[in-house]
């Protein structure tokens, strides 16, 4: 161990992680005998003893310390406030176990791992118990009374069946098991008698198993729903131990528990015998999924069931293949033919296969490194025998030793066995390697194992990044700059939530920064209007021309700023004002603010337009009131129209006057009215009022097409010279036209006059015309 | 059909994936998921459905969120409990979730989207149906389909390979093309190394080109659209064509084999090809007389069915054709062409105002004459500030004051604009031009012009020879150019453009024009030199309109490539006409 104590372990409050974690000591707890003023330190090492973080505690006494599943450091306090802290030392947060607890101070408390993530159970003064399953979801439980409880249990843990956690508890010689609803009092099967009290209780790291210790030094195993005995020993030492944990591997047979004294260890089993080991120095158990770790002040070890490959191949004078492969292979590096005869003798019983399987796996158990390789050297030097072995298990193993070999360095500390590196499985490895700041290694792993960017490298630049920006002595610029460099492009980085991580570390200026470099501006603009950025959040959203985004940000906007600036604001970015135009302000009805707007914006021909709009609109009005029928909102045209139509021909011509309405729009709007009223003889009065503007072939045209042709001869005679052709043809008059067409000499009219001499009744017609245009030809 | 394609031609596409695509889509979204049994269109009454479900299939526009927020508040009122789905096409805005919000029932109904934006109209084009891309972008400056557009183009590059060439024209192609570009290189990997089948791509602003849009089409499918309005590649003939008493629901597309033939046809030469037709029907109709029972057998079973449905599309035509006739005399189509055809020629300027001055007083038709004063201000670079004055206060004394919004769209989108006071410009210019050299001052002249952002149609016509010079008549029959879809009159620009480009495989040579159209920063071209593009995909070209195109362009399109031996296929965000635009543009009481 790399650790300088200066203090007896004993001294302090430990906790060590489970899967290679680090252990959290804090120094000096609350004794009665010591100063109150001497402030306690709290210290986080590494498994290997490297310090990771050094604190002074300053807050009120600690009762218990325990890590959760995400490596986060749990201290109970006496008054019932858990804090939280990272494995750096940083303060994360702090929770509260409830009033009651508050009130009745914390006698005892314990942090345990359930498949939902780590939860506290705490003894009250009250001799109440108050739980909850998971930290990161708090929800806390009080459990039932148990009945006559009068001074504290002699031991108690918890238990995890079924999804829900439970307490065991030991007062004199009776167990009680409180769950949510009840306290039941429980007895397990086939305990020897004579037992008055339990002075340990340990459940195993999977929750099967269940171990007590009872003041006659019997102890009891069997499973933790206390339904089966399993086996029982008698160790007569009645001393309560120190501790007292499980050791087993998952799936095998042996069960075995080791009891730590003072000075001993005892490992018992389903065996008449049990194995014994001094200790030289005040040691600490922990129990993990394959066995137990057991560090003192200089040591750190691990104690374990030898794994079944492992002793099949290392038994003395074993037989089995895996041990023939290894010495077969030993013989071939030696070149001696032993080598050969050892094949035979395995490929002879067809267990070549087992053999090479057998040496691999126990090369997963091996922790030293040479070792590891002779095995698998073996296992390859097996493989060459075979056909058809699949090589991706060697393979694998290969990987995996590389990656567990490099986390168990002593630099890094994480000394994980092949089965917990197994059930830990990779992707956690690489978090627990993040949180430990270990970027390089990390990174290093993931292309070596060639993990897809987005799921490794890209997310450790990431947390990189995130760590980086919260290094507060370096300059905005140089941050953004290296953490640009190193990031580059790669995809599946995001730099929005780096940025937003910056920002919540209190750095805008360097968040801004930052989202300079996302490249999509859907992620950019949220974090800008949460930095209340909102005018750069406008500006990208614009840039980037998503519609979507732009309302975003003008929402926003919207509420937050006051109508004036809000107005100023749109002012400068004309998309986003004609888009907030189209979506927020509806057409403004009033046309006098118009009137008044376009005059105040010198436009004076819409000011013009929009009032005689509203003298239209109150000249409407009376002639509704006065004549009835409806003429609001029709156009000025069509007002004039109706009055027509209706026999109001002096209002008709006062409104024209009124509004100006040019000669010749008027003279089309009566003679179109006049036709369709069919008052011919109006119609001819007005012909004759005065000099027609729009000459006589419109009055030719309309009255056809009210199928009037005695009217439309009427005014044919009155046609401009250079319209005649076309207003004869109208009525129909071919010969004439035709005459009218040969006088003019005129080209054009004559083969319009042509094209509508149709068949025998304009035969001569016809004739006429050629004839005509022969002449005008020879000359 | 007239004029076949040469036989070097390059085969088009299959776009029957894409309908397949957005078919299984669509049937996925509503009877899978949502297990539709009943359609209704979105409106603002209250649904009559009893069904436990309401799945609303809607464009991201806040108008339909009120009508669907209207509904569910209503079905609240009367105490019913529903469930409600909305499916937003072609994406989710986070604006229409606001509206949900605001308007209490965000909790009330769960959104999705259907991410579908391309529909084969026919072998040759894709509309992506967003006929209000037009007015959102070009009038409100909205950029909100622009991402669309980019998906769609990327959606059609994993389709159909990479486009080795592209170029484009205008402020929105450019947008486009740069999110395109940005998406492809994103998800780059999966075009790569795929053969192009298309070789070029060209995307085209419609504010390049109005003056086409605005034209009057005479080309039979254009006639057909302007007449009755062509809605997703279907037309709705009424009784005075199918002369019977209902109307009846046509699709028109290259399946329709009468139809194909005549669609880019001059109307002109329409009647009298369906007449050819109508006797070769009965020519075939009469071979059955002097047959003997095999033989009969055989022409019934086998050519009677084809006889019978082109019998029934031929006087279906024929009705169009008719109905199309009695209505263009009614309304002086010639007068109204001759019109036109002074104006893009620019001669007769008075007496078109007149003309036009006369169509607003007798209160043609309030698209029409807007369309008239938009073609008139287009190519004259803006109406002379007097005439302004005097059309817009006769067209709001006609149509209704209303229309004042109308026109400030107008000038917002440059369709419809004043003359900048003459004097006060010249006035510097000639002040200044006199300080510098000759060459100088012709510099400053382009500054000047450009500085009032102005439609130079009259030189890009002169440029680009749009007008194009013909001694005796332009023979319709047997077209020489594109203006044939003009009659003769005039190449349409958009389509020139084109042609250039496509000729030079660049801009190059085209400055003064880009210039001319104001659009010197936004023409471009991207040429990724790989010789995998095959000859035959080299002259497959796909032309996207940005605020749709007309059959009329289509048509000079479809002609230009027969005669140089490419295929166009064309993607537009809608299938426009002059209508269309001029509606767009209008402000009227809902």
């Amino acid at each position: 161990m790399d650790w300088d104590l200066k203090e007896e372990l004993r001294d302090c409050l430990v906790a060590a992680a489970p899967y290679g974690g680090p252990i959290a000591l804090l120094r000096n707890p609350w004794r009665k005998e010591k100063a109150a003023s001497v402030r306690p330190v709290l210290e986080i090492y590494s498994a290997s003893g490297m310090p990771l973080a050094s604190l002074l505690w300053k807050s009120g006494p600690v009762v218990s310390l325990g890590w959760s599943a995400e490596e986060e450091l749990l201290c109970v306090q006496e008054d019932g406030v858990v804090l939280v802290y990272g494995l750096h030392g940083d303060f994360r947060r702090h929770f509260s176990m409830g009033n009651e607890v508050l009130q009745n101070r914390v006698l005892d408390a314990r942090i345990f791992h359930t498949e939902f993530g780590s939860g506290v159970a705490i003894l009250t003064g009250a001799h109440r118990f108050t739980l909850s399953a998971n930290v990161g979801d708090l929800k806390l439980r009080r459990m039932p009374e148990v009945p006559g409880l009068q001074s504290a249990p002699s031991c108690w843990t918890t238990l995890c069946q079924d999804r829900v956690a439970h307490i065991l508890l030991a007062v004199g010689p009776d167990l009680y098991l409180l769950d949510h609803a009840a306290c039941s009092s429980v007895t397990p099967p086939g305990l020897a008698p004579g037992v008055s009290s339990f002075l340990q209780m340990a459940v195993s790291f999977t929750y099967r198993h269940l171990a007590l210790f009872t003041d006659t030094g019997y102890i009891w195993m069997g499973t933790a729903s206390l339904k089966e005995k399993l086996c029982e020993f008698n160790c007569n030492i009645r001393a309560p131990p120190k501790q007292m944990v499980w050791c087993s591997r998952p799936r095998s047979k042996e069960r075995a528990v080791v009891v730590a004294w003072e000075r001993r260890l005892m490992v018992v089993g389903d065996a008449p015998e049990s194995i014994q080991f001094v200790l030289d120095e005040d040691s600490y158990l922990v129990p993990e999924l394959d066995g137990v770790r057991i560090f003192s002040r200089s040591t750190h070890e691990f104690l374990h069931e030898v794994p079944v490959a492992s002793e099949e191949i290392f038994k003395i004078a074993s037989m089995a293949p895996g041990a023939l492969l290894l010495e077969a292979q030993k013989e071939y590096e030696k070149e001696s033919q032993k080598a050969d005869e050892y094949l035979r003798e395995i490929q002879e019983l067809g267990q070549l296969t087992q053999a090479v399987q057998q040496c691999i796996e126990a090369a997963g158990h091996e922790h030293r490194p040479d070792m590891q390789k002779s095995l698998l050297r073996a296992a390859s030097f097996g493989k060459c025998f075979l056909d058809r072995f699949p090589p991706d298990s060697f393979v694998r193993m290969c990987q995996d030793l590389r990656v567990l070999n490099a986390v168990r360095d002593y630099h890094i500390g994480i000394p994980l066995t092949y089965s917990q590196y197994k059930q830990l499985t990779i992707q956690v490895l690489l978090d627990r390697l993040v949180l430990r700041r270990l970027y390089p290694l990390a990174i290093q792993i993931c292309e070596y194992l060639r993990l897809p960017e987005v799921q490794g490298v890209s997310r450790i630049l990431a947390h990189w990044a995130c760590y980086k920006v919260q290094q507060k002595d370096v300059s905005d610029e140089d941050v953004a700059r290296a953490i640009n460099q190193k990031l580059g492009d790669t995809p599946g980085v995001s730099y929005s939530d780096i940025a937003a991580r910056a920002y919540g570390c209190g750095r805008t200026e360097l968040a801004i920064k930052l989202l300079e470099y996302e490249p999509r501006s859907g992620e950019q603009v949220p974090l800008l209007l949460k930095m209340k950025r909102s005018k750069l959040a406008l500006s990208k959203a614009i840039e980037s021309g998503d519609t979507d985004l732009v309302f975003t940000v003008l929402l926003h906007l919207k509420n937050e700023l006051n109508r004036g600036d809000f107005f100023m604001t749109l002012r400068n970015q004309p998309m986003a004002l004609s888009l907030y135009r189209q979506r927020i302000e509806g057409r403004v009805a009033a046309l006098q603010t118009a009137a008044d707007a376009f005059y105040k914006a010198k436009n004076e021909f819409a000011a013009k337009a929009t009032e005689d709009q509203m003298r239209l609109l109150r000249l409407q009005r009376r002639l509704e009131d006065e004549l009835g029928g409806r003429f609001l909102d029709l156009s000025l045209h069509d007002t004039v129209t109706t009055l027509i139509l209706g026999g109001h021909n002096k209002r008709a011509e006062q409104l024209a006057r009124d509004f100006r309405i040019p000669d010749k729009r008027l003279w089309w709007l009566k003679l179109t009215a006049l036709a369709d009223l069919e008052d011919w003889e109006e119609l001819e009065k007005f012909s004759k009022s005065k000099k027609s503007p729009i000459g006589y072939l419109p009055f030719v045209e309309i009255c056809m097409k009210q199928h009037n042709k005695y009217e439309a001869k009427k005014y044919t005679s009155r046609v401009g010279p250079e319209q005649k052709v076309k207003a004869l043809l109208l009525v129909g008059d071919v010969a004439q036209a035709a005459d009218v067409a040969i006088e003019h000499r005129n080209e054009a009219e004559l083969s319009l006059v042509l094209s509508h001499c149709t068949g025998a009744t304009d035969g001569a017609t016809a004739d006429k015309i050629q004839r005509a245009r022969a002449q005008a030809q020879k000359k | 059909m007239a004029f076949p394609h040469r036989p070097d031609a390059p085969e088009l596409p299959d776009f029957s994936m894409l309908k397949r695509l957005a078919r299984d889509q669509l049937i996925y979204l509503l009877e899978q998921q949502h297990e539709v049994d009943k359609l209704y269109k979105v409106e603002s009454k209250p649904a009559v459905s009893s069904s436990e479900q309401l799945c609303f299939l809607v464009r991201p526009r806040i108008k339909n969120m009120r009508y669907i927020a209207n509904l569910v508040n209503a079905d609240k009122l009367a105490g019913r409990t529903r469930k409600y789905k909305v499916i937003f096409s072609p994406q989710k805005f986070y604006a229409c979730e606001m509206v949900l919000e605001e308007e209490g029932i965000y909790g009330d109904v769960s959104c999705d989207e259907w991410a579908f934006s391309l529909l084969p109209l026919d072998v040759d084009l894709l509309s992506m149906e967003l006929p209000e891309f037009f007015r959102d972008y070009f009038l409100e400056g909205d950029q909100r389909w622009i991402n669309t557009v980019a998906q769609a183009l990327h959606l059609l590059s994993t389709l159909y390979g990479p486009f080795p060439n592209c170029y484009g024209i205008g402020r929105c192609a450019k947008m486009s093309y740069e999110l395109w570009r940005k998406l492809e290189d994103e998800e780059d990997g999966e075009t790569k190394g795929r053969r192009p089948e298309i070789g070029h791509i060209f995307l085209l602003d419609r504010d390049m080109d109005f003056v086409t849009a605005l034209c009057s089409q005479v080309v039979y499918e254009g006639l057909v659209d302007d007449t009755f309005r062509i809605k997703c590649g279907s037309v709705d003939f009424g009784p005075e064509v199918t002369s019977s008493d209902k109307s009846l629901k046509v699709l028109l597309n290259a399946e329709d084999k009468v139809f194909n033939e005549i669609r880019n046809e001059h109307f002109s030469n329409v009647f009298g090809f369906l007449s050819q037709k109508a006797r070769n029907l009965q020519a075939q109709y009469d071979r059955r007389r002097g047959m003997d029972i095999k033989q009969m057998k055989n022409f019934v079973s086998q050519e009677l069915k084809g006889l019978k449905q082109e019998h029934r599309l031929l006087s279906l035509h024929i009705g169009a054709c008719e109905s199309i006739m009695k209505k263009k005399t009614k309304q002086d189509f010639q007068e109204l062409i001759k019109t036109e055809h002074a104006l893009l020629e620019g001669f007769n300027i008075r007496e078109s105002t007149s003309y036009i001055e006369e169509h607003i007083d007798r209160q043609v038709s309030p698209i029409e004459s807007l369309r008239l004063m938009c073609l008139l201000s287009i190519t004259e670079n803006g109406l002379i500030p007097k005439d302004y004055r005097s059309l817009k206060t006769q067209y709001l004394q006609s149509y209704g004051p209303e229309h004042l919004l109308t026109f400030s769209n107008l000038r917002r989108a440059g369709l419809l604009t004043e003359q900048a006071p003459g004097d006060t410009l010249t006035a510097v210019e000639s002040k200044v031009s006199k300080l510098v050299t000759d060459k100088a001052a012709g510099k400053i002249t382009d500054a000047f012009s450009s500085l009032a952002k102005r439609s130079n149609f009259r030189a890009i016509s002169k440029k680009l020879n749009l007008i194009p010079r013909v001694d005796g008549e332009y023979d319709l029959k047997v077209p020489r150019d594109m203006a044939y879809v003009f009659s003769g009159a005039y190449v349409p620009l958009s389509c020139r453009i084109i042609e250039q480009v496509l000729e030079r495989r660049s801009w190059q040579g085209l400055d003064e024009v880009v210039r001319l159209l104001n659009c010197s920063e936004l023409a471009f071209t991207d040429m990724t030199k790989e010789d995998k593009a095959s000859s035959e995909s080299l002259r497959l070209i796909l032309v996207v309109f940005l605020g749709g195109c007309t059959f009329s362009e289509i048509s000079a399109l479809r002609f230009l490539g027969r005669e140089k031996g490419y295929r166009f296929i064309f993607l537009t965000t809608a299938v426009t006409n002059s209508a269309r635009l001029m509606e767009a543009m209008s402000e009227v009481k809902a």
